[in-house]
């Protein structure tokens, strides 16, 4: 074991891949000589040549559109898309052509690219640079959504999603690359598509989504105080989602509480709250609780901001909510 | 257009008061706080000075994420520093930053963080003038990277196609954050080059506030006469790196032989020379800026933070509570 960020993480992960696999290539904008914004990708071009790291002119569309192309005939194109926010711009290679080719191919054919990009508020980076795009992608059959939330998932992930046949969003919380934790050493993969409970208890299932896993747990520390026993769940593969570990909780801890940093309204939680409503209604002692932003644009303003974002007392209150504290 | 000494007079004084207004900024940064995250246009003052001298008040003006000039001249400086500190008295309430912010009144088009995506907006915005039956010329600034998006092509075939009232202006300044232009262009030598559709274009020196002027009078005067869009490409350079987090990479060569070209001192050089202005009427239009920029720090560093309701403004007709719900 060794202690890592979660950008060494990345970087690890992205390296062990090119490594190990000739068809692997990362191009992006500002990726190779300069080593990314966030330095995710530094020394990579120095390691494996331009052939296999290299940048690109400012256009996500050309991005979008080669690598949709280049996973079509036998590479795995790693992407990085400077911020989650220009997702909107490769949308329509991603939801039109990634998300389709398997179904429209029928022989097995699929896309496999990843899409590494971030999200996240908190740094005043104002409304096109600080936005949560899990849900502009939701409802999307074709497309895995992966949200890590620990240095060892996210290295262990990202393996995953570039040995996966299909197209994948790599969501990176922005605020969260120089967050540390144990990551083993060698190579391993965390399997896509299958949660984590990152915490075990009995008293209220927390289900938290990328950066919200870290607030959640500090909230049921905090909790763990007052001896209220809280659950946390870290579906990981945001979609398609691994079900079944959050019904058996719900099961049996009989209350529910959805965690994500978007909007509520339209949010994922959204989806979450209505499958266990399905499923497991008669086992639920209080109404489910949904922790999200307002409905409204990612604010400036430092206030703004900081009411904005979800936090560990909002947490703290739906958890006694469903209590009925 | 006709430059007279007093009209340059007050180019030189735009120009100087962007120059100080950054100069400040970073100040003011580098001591420790402003929220925004500064761009500075340092060096490239005469684009955005020269290109909005030229055209009318209410002639559109959609900005690149570098121009910081045309909203200096056109907004009051109290309410542009406030947009930078996120407080009650900036363009929107401490909702955006000050270099998105949009202004109908002030023929300022609104932008987002997406480089480029601005420019069939304002394409739109030549639309808008033929539609109305009015003369308004729209001006969209942007820089060297954004013209390897797609918009670009189609932003210039469109408006060329339809002889729209626009005015395209690169900022040409090298680089497009940490990789030089030359290296992701397929062009020779300008990027004027790409262009190959049927439209006027040029290459400008960027540094010389005069010649900027000129080309894009000449430019406006010919999208007002219904004769359609031209591109002009102004060579510039930017002194500071991209934003202020990001380490100085340039050769430390060319960033003196840019220096040697400053667009403020071209000017002011050539008002003394002209003996249009001496060096007491330069003393005291440059203490004059130092103060109203100093006064507009000191307001916005005491303006308020805006109070929690500023960030529920997403319809115009209709309410919505903090859960997207519809206020009856
Ligand atoms: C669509 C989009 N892609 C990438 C970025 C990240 N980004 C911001 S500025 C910039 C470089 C812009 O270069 P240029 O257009 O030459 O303008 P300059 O900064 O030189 O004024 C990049 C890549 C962005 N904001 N929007
Ligand atoms: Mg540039």
């Amino acid at each position: 074991m060794s202690e890592l960020t979660v950008r060494e993480s990345i970087n690890q992960a992205l390296a062990e891949e090119l490594e190990r696999d000739e068809r692997v290539f990362l191009y992006g904008e500002d990726v190779a000589d300069y080593g990314g914004l966030y330095q995710v990708t530094a020394g990579l071009q120095e390691r494996f040549g331009e052939e296999r790291v290299f940048d690109t002119p400012l256009s996500e569309t050309t991005l979008g559109g080669t690598a949709v192309g280049a996973a079509l005939t036998g590479t795995r194109p790693v992407v990085e898309i400077m911020f989650g926010d220009f997702l909107a711009i490769v949308a329509d290679h991603l939801t039109n052509y990634a998300a389709k080719m398997h179904f429209n191919y029928g022989d097995g054919t699929s896309v496999p690219l990843v899409v590494r990009t971030n999200y996240g508020a908190g740094d005043q980076f104002g409304l096109h640079h600080s936005q949560s795009p899990i849900a502009w992608f939701q409802n999307v059959p074709g497309i895995k959504l992966v949200a890590p939330s620990t240095p060892h998932d996210y290295k262990g992930l990202l393996k995953a999603a570039i040995r996966d046949d299909d197209p994948v969003i790599f969501l990176e919380n922005k605020l969260r690359y120089e967050t540390e934790g144990e990551v083993p050493n060698g190579g391993y993969t965390v399997p896509l598509c299958r949660s984590d409970r990152k915490r075990e208890g009995e008293d209220v299932t927390v289900v938290a989504i990328g950066g919200m896993v870290d607030v959640a747990l500090a909230a049921a520390d905090r909790l763990a105080t007052e001896g209220i026993d809280v659950e946390v769940i870290d579906p990981r593969t945001v979609v398609p989602l691994d079900k079944e570990p959050i019904f058996d909780s719900v099961r049996k801890t009989h209350r529910l509480v959805v965690v994500h940093e978007a909007a509520t309204f339209g949010g994922f939680g959204g989806e979450i709250a209505a499958e266990v409503a399905e499923e497991a209604l008669f086992h639920l002692d209080a109404p489910i609780e949904r922790v999200g932003a307002p409905f409204t644009p990612v604010p400036f303003a430092e206030n703004l901001e900081e009411a904005y974002l979800p936090d560990e007392d909002d947490v703290i209150a739906a958890v006694r909510n469903t209590l009925g504290e | 257009m006709e430059l007279t000494d007093e009209r340059r007079t007050e180019v030189y004084e735009s120009l100087l008061l962007t120059r100080r207004f950054e100069e400040a900024v970073l100040e003011a940064y580098e001591s420790g706080g402003v929220p925004e995250l500064p761009h500075l246009s340092i060096g490239q003052e005469a684009v955005g000075v020269g290109a909005t001298y030229a055209l009318e008040e209410d002639d559109w003006i959609a900005p690149s994420l570098r121009t910081r000039a045309p909203i200096l001249m056109r907004v009051p400086l109290e309410e542009v520093v406030a947009g930078m500190y996120g407080t009650r008295s900036g363009p929107s309430e401490g909702r955006t930053t000050q270099h998105h912010m949009g202004s109908t009144e002030r023929a300022i088009l609104g932008t987002t963080g997406m480089v480029g995506s601005h420019l069939n907006v304002a394409v739109g915005a030549g639309l808008s003038s033929r539609q109305l039956g009015n003369d308004r010329v729209s001006t969209v600034f942007f820089g060297d990277g954004a013209t390897t998006r797609g918009e670009f092509h189609t932003a210039l075939n469109y408006a060329a196609v339809e002889d729209l009232p626009v005015v395209f202006v690169i900022e040409n300044n090298g680089w497009t954050e940490e990789t030089p232009i030359g290296q992701v262009a397929a062009v020779e030598e300008d990027l004027i080059e790409f262009a190959g559709h049927d439209l006027p274009s040029s290459v400008v020196d960027g540094q010389d506030a005069d010649e900027v002027i000129a080309a894009t009078a000449e430019a406006a005067e010919r999208a007002r006469a219904g004769d359609g869009p031209t591109l002009l490409e102004m060579k510039t350079y930017r002194y500071r790196p991209h934003a202020e987090v990001i380490p100085e990479r340039r050769d430390e060569a060319e960033i003196e032989r840019w220096k040697a070209r400053d667009p403020v001192t071209i000017y002011r050089d050539r008002l003394l020379e002209e003996g249009i202005v001496d060096e007491g009427w330069l003393e005291d239009a440059d203490a004059s800026i130092r103060a109203d920029v100093e006064a507009a720090f000191q307001f916005a560093r005491e303006d308020p933070l805006p109070p929690e309701e500023a960030m529920y403004q997403v319809y115009a007709d209709v309410e919505v509570d903090r859960d997207g719900g519809v206020v009856r």
